[in-house]
């Protein structure tokens, strides 16, 4: 849902992922991927003009943090988010 | 004198907006998502293939299978009638108008400020409905000038688009009336039902009508029957000046097909943003209007007036959700209007005094609320409010809404 002075909350950031063998994130921003939790695929909209198709990945970072990526299959840009 | 502006077809212009020019072919309004299957509005060209508002679909179709259907759109219709009326207050009219493409007022107090004399004010009115660049919707309105309303509605009709205003002294309004058939009369809601039975009875001229002694008017019909007779003898009640309208609303735009639960997360977002809206002032709501805008065109509207006017997010909600099983076809956005405000919402102090811990605490959030957006602003103070838990995408699942305004802030304001 949209609309004026509307605050949504876990919208995507951009993100610089550089990804290795099979499309897996090796690094995100500076920090390295330790290991992938999970990763999945949504696609919603298909049905419209703007369809949505994202390749999801939860990471550990080496410094132990969980992060949440994923790469818009649309314009093969990578983002990070809340999940 | 009282000046009537008469703009035929309104709710069929409203809906065409840009297209304008179809009015030219034969195109009617569609009926109305979830209502009969009738037509609205119909264009001239349409007329003349014998179909007028209010025929079945079917039989209009079959009359004119070219017949091109437009979905209605009553919040346009709302919105463009709107403006024009406050084009009209602009220029000092006190405008009383209850039903789009229908508006009197008295043109006495307004020829001092244009021009002195009644020619004046119908130039102001005519470049004011014409709009800045001279093709606002209302330049093909018609006016009538007559000495009371339902005579100047009828001198109106009379008159032709984009030409002079027709005019009818108080001398010769009888003599004007006296000829126009009593259906004319239907032009009042309350007297819908009367020119059939007058028809019946013989009487089809406001002038027959006129020559009937009162007090058989009012042994027949009762108080119809003297307002009819009052309309047709050129008499009609003052007229009542509309209080103009302080648009207040909030629109979502559902990017998907949002049904059920999401609609009603939809619908307590909405309520929550209305309620804080700086120009409610801390007043109650009196009256609010849920509408829709369709994904295949057109909008539905639907006005709900609360028993007890409320600024209360959990009873506005009971109110407005079982409206929302009343959508007929799936919603590109929804949207709350405020369409009357009511006394400062207050809350009654209790008898004994039952406040609890939970009640105090809430009191405290309250005031630290009502500081906070003091210092900062409405969005000081905002909630989380899960809008679709369970999407698979993290950014449809929750908003940030405002914070509902305590009983304590609300005492304050």
């Amino acid at each position: 849902m949209t609309g004026e002075g509307l605050h949504r909350l876990g919208t995507p950031r951009r993100a610089t992922v550089h990804a290795g063998r099979g499309g897996v994130p090796t690094t995100v921003g500076r920090t390295r991927v330790e290991a992938v939790n999970e990763d999945w695929v949504v696609e919603d909209r298909w049905w419209t003009g703007k369809p949505l198709r994202r390749r999801y990945f939860e990471l550990v970072m080496v410094d132990g943090r969980n992060v949440v990526v994923f790469l818009d299959l649309e314009s093969g840009r990578w983002f990070t988010q809340r999940a | 004198m009282v000046i009537c502006v008469l703009l035929a077809r309104f709710a069929l212009i409203a809906a065409l907006g840009d297209r304008r020019a179809l009015l030219a072919e034969p195109v009617a309004l569609a009926p109305e998502a979830g209502g009969p299957q009738m037509v609205g509005e119909v264009s001239a060209a349409a007329e003349a293939f014998g179909l007028h508002s209010g025929m079945r679909l079917g039989e209009a179709l079959a009359r004119c299978p070219g017949l091109r259907l437009v979905p209605p759109d009553p919040d346009g219709v709302r919105s463009l009638w709107s403006e024009l009326l406050d084009r009209l207050e602009g220029i000092g009219a006190a405008v009383e108008s209850d039903r789009a493409g229908q508006a009197f007022f008295e043109a006495g107090g307004l020829a001092g400020i244009h021009g002195g004399n009644i020619e004046g004010v119908l130039a102001s009115t005519r470049r004011a409905l014409a709009g800045r660049d001279g093709s606002g919707a209302g330049r093909g309105a018609r006016i009538g000038v007559a000495p009371a309303r339902f005579s100047a509605y009828a001198a109106a009709l009379k008159a032709r688009p984009r030409r002079a205003a027709e005019m009818v002294s108080a001398g010769a309004v009888r003599a004007f009336l006296a000829p126009l058939p009593v259906r004319l009369l239907r032009s009042r809601a309350e007297l819908a039902a009367l020119p059939e039975t007058l028809e019946r009875l013989g009487i089809r001229t406001l002038g027959e009508l006129a020559a009937l002694p009162a007090p058989a008017m009012a042994e027949r019909f009762g108080h119809p029957g003297l307002l009819a007779l009052d309309l047709a003898r050129g008499r009609d009640t003052p007229i009542e000046p509309r209080r103009p309208a302080e648009p207040v609303v909030e629109r979502l735009a559902l990017p998907e097909a949002a049904s059920g639960p999401q609609l009603e997360h939809a619908l307590v977002l909405l309520i929550a943003r209305l309620l804080a809206r700086p120009e409610r002032r801390g007043r109650s709501l009196r009256s609010i209007a849920l509408s829709a805008r369709f994904v295949e065109g057109g909008t539905w509207r639907t006005a709900v007036t609360l028993r007890q006017a409320s600024a209360d997010p959990d009873r506005l909600r009971i109110v407005l959700t079982p409206k929302l099983s009343e959508l007929p076809a799936p919603a590109e956005s929804i949207a709350v209007e405020v369409e009357a405000f009511g006394p400062p919402a207050r809350e009654q102090a209790r008898l004994i005094d039952e406040r609890g811990s939970a009640e105090s605490r809430r009191e405290r959030i309250g005031e630290a609320v009502r500081q906070a957006r003091q210092a900062a602003g409405s969005d000081a103070a905002l909630r989380v409010l899960a809008i679709d838990p369970e999407s698979r995408l993290p950014e449809r699942r929750a908003v940030l809404a405002p914070f509902p305004a305590e009983p304590a802030e609300e005492r304050r304001r």
